[in-house]
This record gives C-alpha cells, structure tokens and sequence, in this order.
C-alpha cells in the first residue's frame, strides 16, 4: 500500500526516482479510486501534477502534439485538437471526472475498456517516452503490446486530419463499456481497433483484410468471420455472452467500414 | 514503511486554512474529517456517483479521488459555503427545494455544486447540454426530472430571461406560448 508521495517538479525527476515498487500518478482516477490495484501494489506514488511542460498542445507539419497531462476537459476545450479526439474524450460522461483524467493516464493504465486508446491506436499515434535511458518515440500499437511501466509518457502526437469514426457501447453513460471501437481511413485502407472489456486492448487484423480484399463484403460474411475466429478470447461474464461480444464486434466493425467509405448501412 | 505528513495550504468556502494532512488522505476526508464539512459526501469513492463534488478554482472536482495535498493553494467551495451568514439558502439550493429536486438528499450536495458552477458560468445551456453537463451525478430517488427543472430554472434567471424561466413546464421543456394568429 503506497504511503508515500513524491510530487515531482520535472519528468526527469519522476523518472529519475521511478522504482519497482512506485507508480505515477496522473490525474488519480484511476490510482485513487477506491480498490486501486496500483496503490496497493506500490509503496511510494510520483505525482506528475507539478511537472513542467506536460499540458502544452501544439501543431506542426499537419500533426497535433498533446502534453500526457492535458485532461480530457483540456481536449475537448482545445480549438487545435481534432474532433475525433474529442469525440472520444467525450466517451468519459462525467465532467468532473474529465476535469481530472489526462491522455497520459488513461493511455498508460492500459484499461480494457479504454475510453482513448482504440482511437489512439486507429489513427497511429505516436508517444514520446521518457526514460531512465532518455527519451524515444514508439507507436501506441507497440506501446500496448510491451507496456514500459517504467518509462513516463510525455506527450501524445495525432494526424490532424484523418477521417475517422469511433463507437462505445455501454448499459449507461456512466457504465464500463463492453465495446469501444474505432475505425480510420488511411491511404492503406481502413484501419480497426478496439477495446473489449476483459479482453483487452485489440488490432482487427482480419477483419481489416477482409475489408481490403472485398470492400462489399456481406454483413453476414463477417459475422460468420468473427463467430469462428479463435484468436479472439472472449467469454461470457457479466458484460454479455461470448456470441453476443462476437456478434457486436462484428456488426459494429461492419457499420464503421461502411460509414468510412461513404455507403449506407 | 512511516507514513509521510505534508502541510497544506488552501482556501475553503473564502477563509484561508492550513492543515497537517496524510499524503495518501483524499481531499473529501480532510474536508469531512478535519474541517468537519459533511456536505462532502463519502458515495462509491471511485470517481462515479459525484455526490464528493466541490469546486475547485472554478471547476467542478471529484473530491475523493482528488489527493488533499493537491489542494495546495487552491480556493475550494463546498456546500457549506453557499449559504448566507445568517444560514439563508443560495437561489440554486432554493430552486431544488421548490422543484422537489431532493428525496434522501445524498446525492444532492454533489448535485448542487456542479449547479451552481453551470449557473455561475454565464453560458446559455441547451436541454441537452445541461443533461451530458449534470451527467456525472447519480441520483437513485428523484428520477432526474426535478432536478434538471431546479437548474434550468435557475441558469434562465442568473441569465435575466425570468418570464423564460417561469414557461419551464413539469417535463423541464420550455413551453412557449401559441402566437397570437395573424389578422
């Protein structure tokens, strides 16, 4: 259980003093909500709260760079950040809940039932880290997939203009989402990520082939598709029936595919 | 591994305070328990049902999820801190009085604060603004309804617009009278 507290003037500073056994501290909803696993795991907590230069949102060359400490108040209030990001900040309905979460926070407790990451991960973003060995820029797919606990996100790059579009399903606004998912347009072709709650964090590969290979393919094809796919783990729990979360990722990757490329559902 | 004390410094409800405080202590238990402002209240304390909300520097804050020692030189309100010298009720506490917006009255501090921070901000909100705006609250008892007529009401009037105000119907929608037909 962390007892300590370290407020850290500087992201060296935070990384500088970053153990084993301590965790950052962002905005605290997620580290100070009652039955945090962090806090009880951790003996001392780093606050990035008095760090200089994490809060500033800047444009260049066509992308948006977002310090990890802008809240999600800060995003949607922002003129330069992009309206899908906004649209998935809006995603956490409670005001005074975004008045406190950062993009640094909620990227880095990798949640399941993320409210950013599915969009982060469809557009490409890219993290700058900060390091015990300095600083580097990873991807957020990459980000995911190794988790550098140790390391301290620092700012959030985004293309301004992509079109994209993102979806959360959940009981209530309030609720934990069963399914959050993002779809983006690039050049490529259509890009799908997700975040299914117990699950994880998820890359559509398949079904961004699928899509690729035959853009008139059947709703029905792919919800076949995804009924037998086994590398997709999903289970019954009280968020819904194994068929019912294949069945929404599918129906769902399908609508967003649709609406990306301008055809009706 | 000891515990570790800080001093903080802040204002509450306009008076300045300093307290000894635990680094891991929540602001809404320095609040409750050392300045004994129980409108403050202890709900899910994981940042969903709002009822800990206060102000803090102008902003509407879950306070028990919100570090105390993050408090420092802040300028926090509370519930306590609306009512007039003589213990006289703030027109939003007056509002969810008269529109029934209060049943147990857990959620209704919380409610309230976020309120008067809506009402305070000199913004027009659309019906559906004002609802995503109160979203961060949940009320088991009142149905939302009331609730929502209480704050309308009174943005209408902090706004000047008091014969507005007066055509919210039961529904919270504002009915405008029928034109006189044109002769």
């Amino acid at each position: 259980m962390a007892t300590q507290l370290l407020m850290a003037k500087s992201p060296e500073e935070a990384v500088n003093n970053k153990t084993a056994t301590a965790a950052f501290l962002a905005g605290g909803t997620e580290v100070n909500r009652l039955g945090s696993d962090i806090a009880v795991k951790a003996d001392m907590l780093i606050s990035l709260k008095k760090c200089s230069g994490l809060s500033d949102i800047t444009e260049a060359d066509g992308y948006i760079t977002i310090g990890s400490m802008c809240t999600f108040q800060d995003l949607i209030e922002s003129d330069t950040v992009p309206c899908y990001l906004k649209e998935a900040a809006h995603f956490m309905a409670s005001r005074t809940k975004r008045n406190m979460a950062t993009i640094g926070g909620n990227i880095a407790s990798l949640r399941s039932d993320s409210y950013l990451i599915p969009t982060l991960m469809a557009v490409g973003a890219v993290l700058e880290m900060e390091g015990n060995n300095g600083s580097c820029r990873i991807g957020i797919a990459e980000y995911v997939d190794r988790s550098e606990a140790d390391a301290l996100i620092t700012s959030v790059t985004v293309p301004k203009e992509i079109k994209v579009i993102s979806r959360r399903f959940a009981n209530t606004a309030q609720s934990h989402a069963v399914l959050t998912m993002s779809a983006a347009l690039t050049e490529e072709g259509i890009w799908l990520d997700g975040a299914v709650k117990n699950v994880g964090l998820l890359h559509f590969c398949d079904l961004e082939k699928a899509f690729r290979e035959d853009p008139d393919i059947s709703e029905e094809a792919i919800i076949e598709m995804v009924r037998v796919c086994t590398g997709l783990h999903t289970a019954d729990d009280m968020f819904g029936s194994d068929t019912y979360k294949r069945y929404l990722i599918a129906v769902t990757a399908y609508d967003l595919h649709k609406r990306l490329v301008g055809k009706e559902v | 591994m000891d515990r570790q004390y800080k001093v903080v410094h802040c204002t509450i409800n306009g008076k300045k305070v300093e307290q000894v405080v635990d680094v891991r202590a929540s602001l809404t238990d320095m609040l409750r328990n050392d300045f004994r402002l129980t409108s403050v209240k202890k709900g899910c304390e994981v940042g969903e049902c709002g009822a800990c909300t206060v102000i803090i520097n102008g902003e509407g804050f879950n306070s028990c999820i919100y570090l105390a020692v993050w408090a420092e030189g802040k300028d926090i309100w509370t519930l306590e801190g609306l009512t007039g010298p003589g213990g006289e009720l703030s027109d939003i506490q007056q509002a969810f009085v008269d529109e029934g917006a209060i049943q147990c009255g857990f959620c209704t501090p919380g409610f309230i604060m976020t309120s008067w921070e809506i009402v305070n901000s000199g913004k027009e909100y659309t019906d559906d603004e004002l609802r995503k705006a109160l979203s961060g609250h949940l009320c088991r008892c009142t149905g939302y309804e009331n609730i929502f007529r209480a704050v309308k009401k009174t943005m209408l009037r902090h706004l000047g617009k008091y014969d507005e105000a007066e055509l919210v119907n039961s529904q919270g929608i504002t009915e405008y009278p029928e034109p006189m037909p044109f002769k």
